[in-house]
């Protein structure tokens, strides 16, 4: 009996550090959870201000956002998501309408830096501001949008990832 | 007093987890890009060990042998936890920047060495000194290395978002290797031969 016990104890041992180690971490969560989800609004309500200027409330549903300048739809943003040269790069597209891009921007991207986080300057962003869908390629692909420089993959990932993103956004639109 | 002071510039100078013991070379590599990196993973690492250390060397006595590994592991994880959420909440652009070697952490045999070589031995206030002692040391060396990365790859010095200086030729044309992988791995190398070099001549 007593030899029994011995044997059951580390179980029994780890059992509770385990336990009182989860209700501590459940505690922790429970502090942080408010702040964390605010953050990450604010985060996201910036990155969309950078697309519509104008935008004074947004509304998220179904990976999608509908952008409200005073009650009027002037827009929507969703996330796309491309394979870049070292890891995923996700952008955040506005759609103007069914046919026109607002603009994009870079959320987060693991790309080379001076080469491949080019995507992120302005001389690469811009050219996609008022773009009509059917442009967004690369230029020797028959689009509109130069890469940029010294970052062939990481432009093609992020041409890519907003044209297919959008034309099966625009399909769910109509 | 003198044991305290004793165990706290030992994990500092003569067994530096970094130049000395060469543990913990993952995150020094990966996070040391710049100060403010360093500074974030060393308050990490500094917390998680201080928290392990103190924990494990109170229930050194009643830990069955058997479990003690997985029991070490679970105390150490639970604290990079509480890093990471907290770091996540009131410091997002940090937690952003360290990614993955923020729980990484967890893994850092830094941390389980300390644990199982010195505070499932030692009582509560040695493993305190011992445990800031080798963060401390973690801490230097990760900001020695990261302040020669910065200057070399970006050609000058921003703590927390203020930029300190900026040097004249080197921000036109910064060496921008110094900033990736293979710049930490240069400059490691050279450190650690330069800190051998100097025990070397000690030795003598």
């Amino acid at each position: 009996m007593v030899s029994m016990l011995r044997r059951f104890l580390p179980v029994l041992y780890i059992t509770l550090v385990v336990l009182i180690t989860v209700t501590l971490l459940n505690f922790t969560e429970s502090i942080t959870r408010a702040q964390i989800e605010a953050r990450q609004h604010e985060r996201i309500e910036a990155l969309l201000f950078e697309l519509f200027p104008e935008m004074s409330d947004f509304f998220f549903e179904d990976d999608l956002y509908t952008i409200f300048d005073n009650s009027t739809e002037i827009g929507y943003a969703f996330l796309a998501t491309g394979v870049g040269y070292a890891g995923d790069i996700d952008v955040l597209v506005g759609l103007e309408d069914a046919t026109t891009l607002k603009g994009i921007t870079v959320v987060s991207h693991q790309e080379t830096p001076g080469l491949g986080d080019r995507i992120t300057e302005s001389d690469f962003i811009n050219q996609f501001r008022g773009l009509d869908i059917d442009g967004v390629a690369l230029r020797k692909d028959g689009g509109q949008v130069d890469g940029a420089t010294g970052a062939t993959i990481s432009s093609q990932a992020v041409v890519d990832a907003v044209r297919e993103a959008a034309m099966e956004k625009i399909k769910e639109l109509r | 007093m003198a044991g305290f002071v004793r165990e706290f510039t030992k994990g500092i100078v003569i067994s530096n987890p970094i130049f000395i013991l060469a543990l913990g070379l993952c995150p020094a590599l990966a996070v040391s890009n710049t100060i403010d990196n360093a500074l974030g993973m060393s308050v990490g690492v500094i917390f998680v060990l201080l928290g392990a250390n103190i924990i494990i060397s109170l229930i050194r006595k009643s830990v069955p042998n058997i479990v003690r590994i997985p029991t070490f592991v679970v105390i150490i994880a639970s604290f990079v936890t509480i890093v990471s959420l907290v770091f996540q909440a009131y410091v997002p652009a940090l937690h952003e920047s360290l990614g993955i070697y923020l729980p990484l952490i967890a893994v850092n045999c830094i941390i389980l060495g300390r644990a199982e070589a010195f505070a499932s031995k030692n009582p509560v206030t040695a493993s305190i000194a011992d445990a800031l002692g080798i963060s401390v040391g973690f801490a230097l060396a990760l900001l020695l290395i990261a302040f020669l990365r910065e200057i070399l790859g970006t050609g000058g010095l921003e703590v927390a978002g203020t930029s300190l200086f900026t040097l004249p030729v080197l921000s036109e044309h910064p060496l921008a290797l110094f900033v990736l992988s293979p710049g930490a791995f240069l400059v490691i190398g050279l450190l650690l031969a330069l800190f051998r070099r100097i025990g070397a001549i000690k030795h003598e």
